[in-house]
């Protein structure tokens, strides 16, 4: 044991109580816990050790208290199972008696040691020698102050999808302010444009308006249509957001909805709403039960815009709403905490070439084939070709972009159950045959299977195989003039030829084409699957890394409709748990930066994964937020000029805990 | 779980069980029956000692009866509370009058073979039903042979014999303590089956998976067989792990077995179970000799299921499973205000989906209690004394059982809090005692006059 005498200067001499705890048998079982007191009692500074049956209990929770009121001990060692079941328990035990709750170690002899070492005397003598560490590193503790910041009860949540507005009434029901942002004029997301949705084939629009209604009109939710999220600072408790409200060129205070003006302007676009498959006029609301119901100017396709002349718009809209010189206005709000609820964006087929998506009209999307069978969609409702005409048989391609090497390696999770509902929908309005092509049926929902079990009986045809292609090159009279989807049958072991007049790709769900940037601006990260990753996807699946930024929804990974609800509304569960609470602890062990050593070089600031790093371009060096540090040690490790500090493991505190590890 | 166990907030009843439900959102009086542990809560310090001398053993169902247990025993070792029970049924001291060595050697001095139970009464606004599922026993289905060979297991049997805090130590053995070299997965035992469960049991595919790459992890040169109709892997890095079984090499056969039998055909087949099955993607029928069997058996509806619901005045789907409010716009509510249902109890899921579940039935509760208070339905009946001839018709019909009977006045009577103004009981009474508000006769008769012109 090396005396080095430590440097640092202490008002008072350390004086350490060591508790041994048995685990009933789960220790004492292998290792001699009354040897490893003895030993404790030999080590510097140890004024009293112990042994008990359960130091968790209430019991022995008392004899740590006592110790410190009667003998005056101010650091603690408790030698038991993992810091991460009791440390807390420990840390209030030595708080109520007064003492720094840092100021305490806990030696794991149970995971590390008796459950894991099969010798008794190997098991001891490794028991001692992590006692032995804790005692070391305890020495050097110093006492750190837990800080509480209060929590802004407004939330913001990005995105207006069913996640985003489920989880905002959410919210406002319970009574708080919600800020909803949308980049679109309306909110809805996708679920807004389905017609059914599966497997109870309710009306989409009839069970997702009247939720858009209420969030429109809620007395706390602040909807920000046509906007976007440009800036956030701060953490948790108390960010910062910047919001950049697009310039819809109608006055929002004015406008009462009319639709006059939409009437009356000349001029036309592809509509996005109907994916392409209908038009849309200049100014316009995406859809007729839009939330707010109140037009945009599309500056591209506005012929005032373009050439500076009609303003018909203007000219008959009664309200003098139109206002051709809004700018785009920077909004700036206070919030607690952050949903995120962004979506997801649907697969783009045409680089699978050989399903010639975009090179024949008949061949579409699952999206596209929502709009076609939505009875206010491009035809009314009708399933038709593009020459009009109904179709007389349909294949439904399967897992196109999903489960596959080239594109997407994941599943995405709804397109099997959408693909059935398509089925149903056919038989429901057409004649028409049709042919499902799977690699594996995927109805794992309550009624899912059931769905699947009734269309077997409708007398769908199920093809269990991927196809390889859609092609038009006929070899039969059979096959002419009609689409020929060629793949193999997988359970009858052929190649088969199904001619069909209209083919459906289910596409996969994907990130949005902005999910990087948007990941940044919250500092939350993507998986290899791009979308946003949860903290853990079994114990806590909606908080991310940062604190106070929820996730929900498809943006987290494709979901249906259930899940996405159940878990936007348990976003707003964690969200609401903050806001009843009214602060949040900040963790005490952070890293913090000698300023006089840091070299400015700025190493730090892009390897911090919380974001917590900033560079102070006056003084040129880097400064630690310490509200967003959560102590990880990767700056500490990685600062080539030994600059940083991590409060409660520093340089010093570990080698004498090495140190300790080698008697 | 521990800190369920040490959180301020939250009051723990193990070992207890509701037995009576009244009231309404907001008011509900919950009655709970505490069970004789045998054990004062307060004096046992969880030391163990009582398990270490308790002379008698039991199956233990934690395993799965797989191992076994003391009478006296906690679960497992990190139950929670660490708090041991006495097994009534078992215990010498109770069947016999004799033994109480637990009570001997407990230096607490905790054990009380006096206890009784404890009926607890609790006022609460809110209450979320979490009772989870039951596994599907595949003894029916008498062709796979569970129950009749040794080596025919289900998955939660695997499931302990792989933990490593298990009865063998997280060593994949048969009967006879034996490694097996093959073994065989049937996929869903009891699910998407007409004469069992329709349903799909949603986590089977995933567990299936899971055991196959702990088999491999284990017993390297294993020969793995899995034999499923449709792979369900459809959640958050599911594929992904599918994808990395295929590359590990277990042999996936799709196709159901049609049985298990030791009948065996050929030399290499003597003395091993043979799973029979097609294999649909070659359009033959295959003899597979494994030495072991795990079914993948359903998760079920609890058997209490029945009377859980009819405490809490909550439905139940067809599925046997309790019925959620509406699967998209409400999935944890129920159709009674303020009882909400999360988890596999609403049917099967696995833990993140469950975990996203209970977090939002919290949601709609924290909602509640911030708010403070619930509005209730205005549009509701009202009973006109005077007529009520007290033949207590409406009663039996509410389904919301808001109406009750005054033994004084031999009148019934109308909670308003628990009167969703269903108009059941409006129709039903022969008297016409009842007045649905909002809905009366006359205004319904103006209704009809209006349509007429
Ligand atoms: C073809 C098809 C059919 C389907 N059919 C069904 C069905 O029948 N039943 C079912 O249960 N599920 C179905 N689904 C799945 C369903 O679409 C999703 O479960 C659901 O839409 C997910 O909702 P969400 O709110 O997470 O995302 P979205 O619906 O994608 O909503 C996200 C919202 O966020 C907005 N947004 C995005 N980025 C930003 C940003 N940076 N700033 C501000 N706002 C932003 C978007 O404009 C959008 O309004 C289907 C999916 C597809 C592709
Ligand atoms: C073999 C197998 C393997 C699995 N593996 C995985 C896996 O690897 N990953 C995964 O994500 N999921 C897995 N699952 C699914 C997982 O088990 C469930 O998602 C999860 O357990 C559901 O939790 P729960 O709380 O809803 O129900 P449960 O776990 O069933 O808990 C319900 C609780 O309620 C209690 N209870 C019941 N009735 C009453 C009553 N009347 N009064 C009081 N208390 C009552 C019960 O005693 C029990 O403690 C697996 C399932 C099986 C069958
Ligand atoms: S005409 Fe004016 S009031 Fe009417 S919808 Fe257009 S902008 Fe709004
Ligand atoms: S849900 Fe079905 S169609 Fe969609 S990717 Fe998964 S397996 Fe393929
Ligand atoms: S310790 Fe971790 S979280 Fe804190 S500043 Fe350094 S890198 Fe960031
Ligand atoms: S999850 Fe897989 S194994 Fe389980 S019932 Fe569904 S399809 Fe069968």
């Amino acid at each position: 044991m090396a005396e080095k005498k430590v440097a640092t200067k202490k008002d008072t001499e350390p004086k350490i109580g060591v508790y041994v705890c048995h685990c009933g048998s789960n220790i004492a079982g292998t290792v001699d816990v009354p040897q490893v007191v003895e030993f404790a009692k030999g080590l510097p500074a140890v004024a009293i050790a112990r042994e008990y049956k359960f130091m968790c209990s209430d019991p022995g929770q008392s004899m740590i208290k006592d110790d410190i009121k009667q003998l005056g001990l101010n650091r603690v060692v408790v030698a038991s199972c993992s810091p991460l079941l009791h440390e807390p328990t420990f840390r209030h035990a030595i708080q109520e008696a007064g003492l720094n709750p840092y100021l305490f170690e806990m030696a794991n002899i149970r995971e590390h040691c008796s459950w894991t070492t099969e010798d008794h005397g190997e098991a001891t003598e490794k028991a001692k020698a992590l006692v032995s560490a804790a005692v070391k590193r305890i020495y050097l503790h110093q006492p750190l102050e837990v800080r509480e910041v209060p929590v802004n009860p407004n939330t913001l949540i990005v995105g207006g999808g069913i996640a985003g507005i489920q989880a905002a009434l959410e919210i406002a029901d319970a009574g708080h302010k919600v800020y909803l942002v949308e980049k679109d004029p309306s909110i809805g997301g996708h679920m807004i444009q389905f017609d059914k949705t599966f497997p109870t084939l309710d009306c989409s629009a009839c069970i997702l308006t009247p939720k858009m209604t209420s969030a429109g009109s809620h007395p706390n939710i602040e909807l920000m249509t046509y906007s976007e999220v440009e800036e956030i600072a701060g953490f948790i408790g108390s960010f910062k957001a910047k919001i950049r409200k697009k310039a819809k060129f109608v006055d929002e205070s004015k406008c009462n909805g009319c639709g006059v003006c939409i009437e009356k302007c000349p001029w036309k676009a592809d509509s996005e709403f109907d994916l392409g498959l209908s038009q849309r006029k200049a100014i316009y609301t995406p859809f007729p039960q839009a939330v707010p119901n109140i037009p945009v100017i599309d500056k591209e396709s506005c012929a005032y815009f373009l050439k500076g002349k009609c303003r018909a718009c203007e000219k008959f809209c009664e309200r003098e709403a139109i206002d051709f010189e809004q700018q785009d206005k920077i909004v700036e709000i206070d919030v607690g905490n952050i949903i995120i609820t962004t979506g997801y964006d649907p697969f783009d087929p045409t680089p699978i070439i050989k399903y010639g998506y975009g090179k024949f009209p008949n061949v579409v999307t699952g999206l596209e084939f929502e709009r076609i069978c939505n009875s206010v969609g491009p035809t009314g409702g009708k399933i038709v070709l593009k020459d009009g005409s109904e179709p007389k048989s349909i294949a439904i391609i399967h897992c196109v972009g999903s489960r596959d090497e080239n594109y997407h390696k994941y599943c995405s999770r709804v397109c099997c159950m959408y693909a059935l509902k398509y089925s149903h929908l056919i038989k429901e309005k057409t004649k028409a045959d049709v042919y499902q092509m799977y690699i594996d049926m995927r109805c794992f929902g309550k009624g899912y299977e059931e769905f699947y079990q009734r269309l077997s009986d409708e007398g769908v045809t199920f093809i269990r195989g991927k196809p390889a292609e859609v092609t038009d090159r006929a070899i039969s009279e059979e096959e002419k003039g009609k689409l020929i989807v060629v793949g193999e049958d997988s359970l009858l072991g052929t190649v088969i030829r199904v001619p069909v007049d209209m083919v459906i790709l289910c596409i996969a769900l994907e990130a949005r084409a902005d999910a990087k940037n948007v990941a940044q601006l919250f500092s939350i990260s993507q998986g290899a699957d791009a979308f946003f990753i949860e903290r853990h996807p079994k114990l806590d699946p909606v908080a991310t890394m940062t604190d106070g930024v929820f996730i929900a929804g498809c943006c987290q990974g494709p979901k249906d409709i259930p899940d996405t609800v159940a878990q936007a509304s348990a976003a707003a569960a964690r969200v609401l748990a903050l806001i009843s609470k009214g602060k949040v602890e900040l963790e005490a062990t952070v890293a913090v930066i000698d300023e006089e050593k840091c070299s400015g070089c700025r190493i730090c600031n892009l390897l911090c994964p919380y974001n917590a790093i900033d560079f102070i371009e006056e003084e040129e060096v880097s400064r630690i937020n310490d509200a967003l540090c959560k102590g990880c040690g990767t700056c500490v490790a990685a600062c080539p000029s030994a600059a940083i500090t991590h409060k409660h493991f520093t340089t010093e505190e570990i080698m004498a805990e090495i140190e300790g590890v080698l008697v | 779980m521990a800190s369920v166990r040490s959180h301020e907030s939250i009051e723990l009843l193990t070992y207890s069980e509701v037995i009576e439900v009244s009231g309404y959102v907001g008011n509900f009086k919950v009655k709970i029956r505490k069970k004789p542990r045998y054990v004062d809560e307060i004096k046992c310090t969880g030391c163990g000692t009582c398990q270490e001398k308790c002379p008698m053993k039991a199956d233990s169902e934690f395993d799965f009866g797989i191992g076994k247990r003391k009478v006296i025993y906690t679960p497992f070792p990190q139950a929670v509370p660490n708090i041991p029970v006495i097994d009534r049924e078992r215990c010498t001291y109770f069947i016999k009058g004799k033994c109480r060595a637990c009570e001997k050697f407990c230096e607490a001095k905790a054990i009380d073979f006096e206890q009784t139970e404890k009926i607890i009464d609790l006022d609460v606004g809110c209450i979320i039903v979490t009772t989870g599922f039951d596994s599907f026993d595949p003894t029916p289905i008498s062709q796979f042979g569970y129950g009749r060979y040794d080596n025919v297991i289900t998955g939660f049997q695997f499931e302990r014999m792989s933990s490593a805090s298990g009865p063998t130590g997280g060593k994949i053995v048969l009967k006879d303590g034996s490694e097996p070299r093959s073994l065989a997965i049937l996929h869903c035992i009891g699910s998407r089956d007409l004469n069992y469960h329709e349903y799909c049991s949603r986590v089977c595919c995933m567990s299936s998976l899971k055991f196959a790459h702990l088999i491999r992890e284990k017993i390297p040169d294993a020969e793995i067989y899995d034999l499923y109709i449709d792979l369900r892997c459809f959640g958050k890095g599911y594929e992904e792990f599918y994808n990395r079984l295929q590359e590990e090499g277990v042999n996936f056969i799709r196709g159901r077995a049609g049985e298990v039998t030791d009948i065996a055909e050929t030399p290499e087949e003597i003395g091993r179970l043979v799973v029979l099955c097609e294999d649909t993607l070659i359009g033959r029928q295959r003899r597979l000799p494994v030495d072991m069997v795990i079914l993948s058996n359903a998760l079920e509806p609890r058997a209490d299921a029945g009377e859980v619901a009819k405490l809490f005045s909550i439905s139940r789907s067809k599925d046997g499973f309790f019925m959620e409010k509406h699967p998209k716009l409400d999935p944890v509510a129920t159709t009674t205000d303020g009882v909400f249902v999360a988890g596999c109890c609403q049917g099967p899921k696995d833990i993140p989906d469950t975990v996203a579940q209970a977090s939002a039935a919290a949601a709609r509760v924290m909602a509640m209690i911030s708010k403070g208070s619930v509005e209730i339905e205005a549009a509701t009946a009202i009973i006109e004394e005077e007529f009520c001839s007290g033949c207590k018709t409406c009663i039996a019909l509410c389904p919301y059982n808001a109406i009750s009977f005054n033994e004084e006045r031999k009148v019934s009577a109308i909670n308003e809090a628990l009167c969703k103004g269903c108009g059941t009981c409006a129709a039903a009474c022969p008297s016409g005692a009842i007045i649905s508000r909002h809905f009366t006769t006359e205004q319904i008769m103006a209704q009809l006059e209006g349509v007429l012109t």
